[in-house]
């Protein structure tokens, strides 16, 4: 029998068994944590720390560790593979400003701040220590509206139409308030001054208590995008000095968590453009410079997601996370070294990419084999529906951003630094989605940058409201849909060049 | 001289437009739908034929790979505006009643939804069809489709939906459609929208796709 050992994450606090020479990356990319230089052992973004056990390191694995400046008992996660019984701590969360590669310039102030990233599907805090810019304690969690629905879609449908509005706030303020009690409990003395809470329209809307209802439809226009500030009190917590802000939303369907972003990237004192994109079900796109930045969302739908997808799946084990050809053979990474149950995002874009070259996928995107079944595994198949989803997803992204270039009087070539952001952005192969005319620019213009909206909001905690001033009077929002020329782009934009 | 009708068959459904333009690259400098027609009337087709036995035929064809997942958006479109280019010959034989269209056909997308994509290609498959389409575009409200409906006695009406907070806009217009006459036939379509939400709302048909609801207005007419 295969031999297992046991993995115990901190502060997670989970178990798991695993067969013998697993690598960790697997493990800890279905509990959500990001390799933001794609596994290349450059950012030390997926560190970790061994408190117990072995982790054994290799001649390359410790020259980049040396590099990343890391000594025992730190090791790259993106380098390991599970030897024997072992107790990690995930360094993710704590180091993510030390470990991305702008350099986080931060004025140190005086106390402690909170920076709160409010998704649709997870929620992460980070209690920040602002004198040294070092991040004190990190909590988690599920965001508890997500028993209504999955995306914003269904929240807004929950809330306006069946009346649930008042049940989603209080769900989502309980958590808020049970998260930010346990880092209060790690800095008694003296509490925070200012807690920043990011998040898309719709949570921030359902946080805030604002009516939903201008965002059931088109124009889609809410009047109540400000900045919304509340005392301690109000929100169930026990410190009476500290104010908690939610950052303003940019318009429309574009939240808070792209300002953060935006702040995140630079964008609004680089001089050359600079792009950001968030590869989720509203597909974010922003471009921009210091001078002006225009912002959108595109309906990109949940296809990266892994949903509509025939056996699409999230990234979990079991996913086909990747798919490569190797001596003309096609072979799949499957999370956790199962069996391959199903496909996520990043092995989607893959598998569309490697069926073009092979010629199966023709340039309309039509399946050319004779089952009209793109095989991965005897199991786990793409059908002809699949790639008609991926083709209105990269479109939807491709078209954003042709359009937002176009109104920004730019060209590809400008642009200093394409940024994406989300966990999904984190994992895909680069060189992939320019095959696939999802992200049509040179590699090394690319960054992964992970966690953009936590990032920004951390980044907040030591910046005064001037900055976030700035970006809101920098950024205009456009709707997509109203350019004359949308469906022309949209239609030229699915086809596979 | 069959021959002149099919090869418009074909440039139709592969969305040749005419003699200039690039796509689809396999008939390049090759005669287009514009060209074509213009030929056919002129040795003596009625427009009647060229409609039902080149541009309707095209169409279908197209519709058909549609349905079936052989074609996508961007064929359909290309496909679309090779019609729109032949139409451009045969529009004068409807104003003069020398041909007749099967009836009239009301499009929206329903008021709060900008997305009409699949309202646009529903459109053209119905064109295609032979109908006259009153395209009233995207966020209609009811009293558009009213006004329409005054200046079309007896057209069928088609509202169309993407996402599921203004599928429900659908039910309110479909009753005041039906007050002002409960005769006049209404379809719907969209991602969100099913057989159960069309029976629910009281419209009389749905379609998950433009060939389905383009066989169900022929056999209105039948």
């Amino acid at each position: 029998m295969e031999k297992h050992f046991t993995v115990r994450l901190e502060p997670l606090g989970k178990k798991i068994r695993v067969p013998a020479g697993t690598p960790l990356k697997d493990i800890l990319f279905s509990y959500g944590v990001e390799f933001p230089c794609g596994s290349k052992a450059l950012c030390g973004g997926c560190r970790i720390k061994v408190l117990e056990g072995e982790v054994s390191v290799d001649t390359s694995h410790r020259r980049a560790l040396e590099k990343l400046g890391l000594s025992d008992p730190w090791r790259l996660a993106c380098r390991s593979q599970v030897t024997g019984d072992v107790v990690l701590e995930i360094g993710q969360f704590d180091t993510f400003i030390l470990a991305d590669s702008t350099p986080f310039r931060f004025r140190p102030r005086a106390g402690y701040g909170i920076a709160f990233d409010i998704g649709t599907t997870t929620l992460v805090a980070q209690l920040v220590n602002l004198q040294s810019g070092e991040v004190v304690a990190v909590e988690t969690g599920v965001n508890p509206q997500a028993r209504y629905g999955g995306d914003v879609i269904s929240r807004i449908e929950y809330a306006v139409l069946q009346g649930g509005a008042d049940e989603l706030t209080r769900l989502i303020r309980e958590k808020f308030s049970k998260m930010t009690r346990r880092l209060l409990c790690k800095v008694k003395e003296v509490p925070p001054e200012k807690i920043l809470v990011a998040g898309n329209t719709v949570m921030h809307h359902l946080f805030c208590g604002h009516d939903l209802t201008p965002m059931a439809a088109y124009p889609f226009e809410t009047s109540h995008g400000g900045e919304c500030c509340f005392t301690a009190g109000e929100l169930g917590l026990p410190a009476d000095h500290t104010e908690i802000v939610f950052l303003p939303i940019l318009g429309s369907f574009v939240g808070s968590d792209i300002l953060a972003g935006i702040l995140a990237t630079g964008m609004a004192e680089s001089e050359q453009p600079v792009v950001l994109v968030d590869l989720g079900t509203n597909g974010e796109i922003v471009v921009g410079n210091r001078e002006h930045i225009l912002c959108a969302s595109t309906a990109a739908g949940p296809a990266f997601e892994g949903t509509n997808i025939r056996m699409g799946m999230r990234a979990t084990t079991g996913a086909i996370s990747s798919v490569m050809v190797e001596n003309g053979t096609v072979r799949n990474h499957i999370i956790g070294n199962e069996q391959a149950r199903g496909i996520c995002g990043s092995g989607l874009i893959d598998a569309i990419a490697v069926f073009l070259e092979k010629g199966d996928i023709d340039l309309g995107g039509r399946v050319t084999t004779e089952d009209e079944r793109l095989h991965l595994t005897p199991q786990v198949y793409l059908t002809q529906k699949d790639v008609r989803e991926l083709q209105l997803a990269k479109s939807a992204i491709a078209s954003g951003l042709q359009i937002l270039m176009e109104e920004m009087g730019i060209s590809a070539g400008e642009v200093k630094n394409v940024f994406i952001s989300g966990a999904f952005g984190t994992f895909i192969n680069l060189e992939n989605t320019r095959r696939i005319g999802l992200l049509k620019f040179p590699e090394e213009k690319i960054i992964k940058m992970g966690n953009t909206a936590l990032l920004g909001t951390k980044m907040a905690l030591f910046e005064e409201e001037e900055v976030i001033r700035d970006i809101l009077e920098k950024t205009v929002h456009l709707s997509l849909e109203s350019n004359p020329r949308f469906q022309d782009i949209f239609a030229e934009n699915m086809i596979f060049t | 001289m069959e021959d002149i009708l099919e090869k418009l068959t074909i440039a139709v459904k592969k969305g040749k437009a005419d003699k200039n333009s690039p796509y689809p690259p396999d008939m390049k400098g090759k005669d287009g739908a514009d060209e074509l027609t213009a030929e056919a009337l002129k040795i003596g087709f009625s427009a009647d034929e060229v409609l039902q036995k080149a541009l309707v035929k095209g169409m279908h064809l197209i519709g058909e790979d549609f349905s079936a997942g052989r074609a996508f958006v961007p064929e359909m479109l290309m496909a679309a505006k090779a019609m729109k280019a032949a139409m451009k010959h045969i529009e004068p034989f409807f104003k003069s009643g020398s041909v007749k269209q099967k009836g009239a056909v009301i499009l929206g997308t329903v008021q709060g939804d900008l997305h009409d994509i699949g309202k646009n290609l529903l459109g053209m498959m119905i064109e295609g069809a032979g109908w006259k389409v009153i395209d009233l575009g995207a966020d209609t409200p009811f009293e558009k489709f009213k006004t329409a409906l005054e200046e079309h006695p007896g057209a069928i009406v088609g509202m169309s939906a993407l996402l599921t907070t203004t599928m429900v806009n659908m039910k309110g217009i479909t009753e005041k459609i039906k007050a002002m006459n409960p005769e006049t036939v209404v379809m719907v379509g969209g991602a969100p929208l099913s057989q159960d939400y069309c029976e629910q709302i009281g419209a009389d048909f749905y379609s998950p796709d433009p060939q389905g609801a383009t066989a169900f207005l022929d056999q209105l007419v039948s």
